[in-house]
């Protein structure tokens, strides 16, 4: 069958929205109910800092959503209607960033802190931050996803995740004070709290990322991608809270900078890819797993699998930290390193076992498809360029080269072809597995597209 | 759908369903840790009275003032405890922890009437401070099983200001 003959699509767009999109609208709305419910209920009856801050942060919370759906609408679009809703997207998603900026330095960094220490404690964050954020990226190396999609999702995790997670830690917190012993069995009511509420917190971004950004969204690789920048995302913001925090209640005593450079190094550092980052992978994996799989029960099962490990893996940190208690002598310093690596490490490594297995499986499943692509003769892979895109580091090669001979323009035009070739195979692959919901003509258009990419990067 | 016994996806599904079987296992040693120290049927059905927790002077060892909820950090506080409506079959202690669970004050354990003479249980700042940590502190008088803390049965909070 000729590669430019129109047969019916595999699986035909649907006339409607697919039912994931209504699931991804019905969780959407539970969080934001859920979210103003805590916030009102914390205002009424708890009426701490957490309380006025979350209330006043609903606006921020409401303008995330708006400019999330936005963005998702943008997809699929001709390339003017993109832009326009891509730039109202990013200017709600700016104003929700630093609306919530503005809350959280006002009522909680801060507060405690001062606004000055807040400033430190945030850009000292974010050089690190963006280096998770670059390592995580660049560990999809056959298709690496949107910068704008891992930041949505690192924005989540910053923003609405830690949202949800002070308002239900709040309750819990100010329930469990009042009823249970002081002690292990406090500390595993607490550690089942922040297990619970910050992974559901977190997750729901990386199922919504799923449910919405199905194209963008193709397997175990991805999931993990994902997941770990809203765990960064996370991590970023508790750090900033904790380091202020520590500096607000240790600089009396003169050693506030010292603890906060302290939990710096432990979150940013240390734990930069092991704490939440490696918890909200896990529940990436789960969801990347799903997307593959082919009875709904199944995905089911390997979503809520990922929740639980994660659940588990956080669990197990808060509430046996205190078995590993950490010296004040100079050999300290080796107990909190080896703390982590004991602690955290095995969770990291599992994570990094489905990611070796997935990168694996995509790059045999992208050679196969490239390879019959070729043999197609439809042109958008020639089969010489097979084993260079099959290859990240050829492929670097080739454009290196262009960039020798046609500067920098060369580079990006070819990088762009290999890209869209790329994805011709990821979405051949997709097909082949019938799990993809666009139409075969999609795929046809990517084709007509490779081929203009290959005019421009003629060299 | 063409996943057949070969698919590598299966496999990966497989792996995270071992990583799940762990993962219940860590979380059944949670709720079995959480029911060890905070037994479900373990309610001996005696309060403690909390009578106060005031402002103290460590020099004279007596409190002052009213009953207060926030205190300063430099500050020094102690909680009164009546221990006279407590039945003396049961073995009781009352603890201060601070906004980071660390033990900052106590008294026993011990029969109430071997700690009627301690009424006034005063929050210790901890050793190399200068100043009692900003935050939640806990006041609980615990009723002790072999030797455990299984119930709190009188309980104030307080507030250090930062």
């Amino acid at each position: 069958m000729s590669a430019f003959s129109t047969p019916t699509a595999a699986n035909p767009r649907p006339r409607n929205r697919p039912a994931r999109y209504i699931l991804a609208v019905v969780i959407g709305a539970v969080v934001l109910l859920v979210v103003a419910g805590n916030s009102l209920l914390d205002y009424v009856f708890i009426d701490t800092i957490p309380g006025r801050a979350t209330l006043y942060g609903l606006v921020a919370v409401a303008l995330i959503a708006l400019g999330t759906y936005i963005q998702a609408r943008a997809f699929n679009r001709d390339a003017v209607t993109r832009r326009r809703h891509l730039i109202r997207a990013g200017v709600l998603l700016g104003l929700a960033a630093m609306l919530w900026l503005l809350i959280s330095d006002l009522f909680l960094f801060a507060e405690s802190a001062g606004p000055g220490v807040a400033a430190v404690c945030a850009l000292a964050c974010v050089p690190t931050t963006a280096f998770g954020l670059w390592v995580v990226r660049r560990i999809d190396r056959n298709e690496k996803e949107p910068w704008r999609l891992v930041l949505v999702a690192a924005a989540w995790g910053a923003v609405v995740a830690t949202s949800l997670v002070i308002w239900a830690e709040t309750f819990w917190d100010a329930v469990a004070v009042n009823t249970l012993v002081p002690g292990p069995g406090l500390d595993a009511s607490n550690a089942f709290s922040a297990g619970m509420f910050e992974e559901l917190g977190k997750g729901v971004a990386v199922l919504l990322l799923f449910l919405v950004m199905r194209n963008e969204f193709d397997d175990v690789v991805d999931g993990i991608v994902y997941g770990a920048a809203v765990g960064l995302g996370f991590n970023f913001m508790e750090t900033i809270t904790y380091m202020t925090n520590l500096y607000a209640i240790l600089s009396p005593e003169g050693s506030g900078g010292i603890a906060a450079g302290f939990q710096w190094y432990a979150r940013q550092v240390l734990g930069l890819f092991m704490g939440h980052a490696t918890y909200t992978a896990l529940i990436g994996a789960g969801i990347g797993i799903a997307r593959q799989l082919p009875s709904r029960r199944q995905k089911v099962i390997a979503i809520l699998t990922g929740f639980l490990v994660a659940i588990a893996a956080h669990f197990s940190w808060d509430a046996w930290l205190t078995f590993f208690p950490i010296e004040t002598s100079l050999f300290g310093l080796v107990e909190v390193h080896l703390r982590t690596i004991v602690m955290t490490g095995p969770f990291t490594a599992a994570v990094i076992v489905l990611l070796v297995m997935g990168l694996r499986n995509e790059s045999r499943a992208l050679y196969e498809q490239l390879h019959k692509e070729a043999g197609g003769g439809a042109g958008a892979v020639l089969p010489a360029e097979v084993d260079i895109l099959a290859s990240p580091w050829r492929r670097f090669g080739e454009r290196l080269r262009a960039l020798d001979k046609g500067g920098l323009g060369a580079y990006v035009r070819l990088a762009r072809l290999q890209t869209a070739q790329l994805d011709l195979a990821m979405e051949r692959w997709h097909r082949e597995r019938q799990e993809i919901d666009t139409p075969l003509e999609a795929e046809q258009e990517l084709r007509g597209e490779i081929l203009t990419l290959r005019r421009q990067a003629a060299f | 759908m063409v996943v057949g016994v070969s698919d590598p996806v299966r496999t990966l599904y497989r792996t995270l369903l071992a990583y799940g079987a762990f993962a219940i296992l860590i979380l059944i040693a949670g709720v079995a840790e959480y029911v060890h120290f905070e037994p479900f049927t373990s309610s001996a059905s005696v309060h403690a009275k909390a009578v106060g927790v005031y402002a103290y002077d460590p020099a004279t060892k007596q409190t002052s003032g009213p009953d207060r909820e926030r205190f300063a950090r430099n500050e020094e506080f102690a909680a009164v405890v009546d221990w006279s409506g407590l039945p003396d079959n049961i073995t009781v202690e009352a603890v201060w922890f601070d906004s980071f669970e660390n033990v900052v004050g106590s008294v026993g354990p011990g029969t109430p009437s071997q700690l009627r003479s301690q009424t006034i249980v005063p929050a210790e700042v901890p050793q190399g401070l200068k100043y009692h940590l900003p935050g939640e502190y806990i006041f609980a008088i615990e009723r002790l099983d072999n030797g455990r803390p299984v119930e709190v049965i009188g309980r104030r909070v307080v507030y250090v200001e930062r």
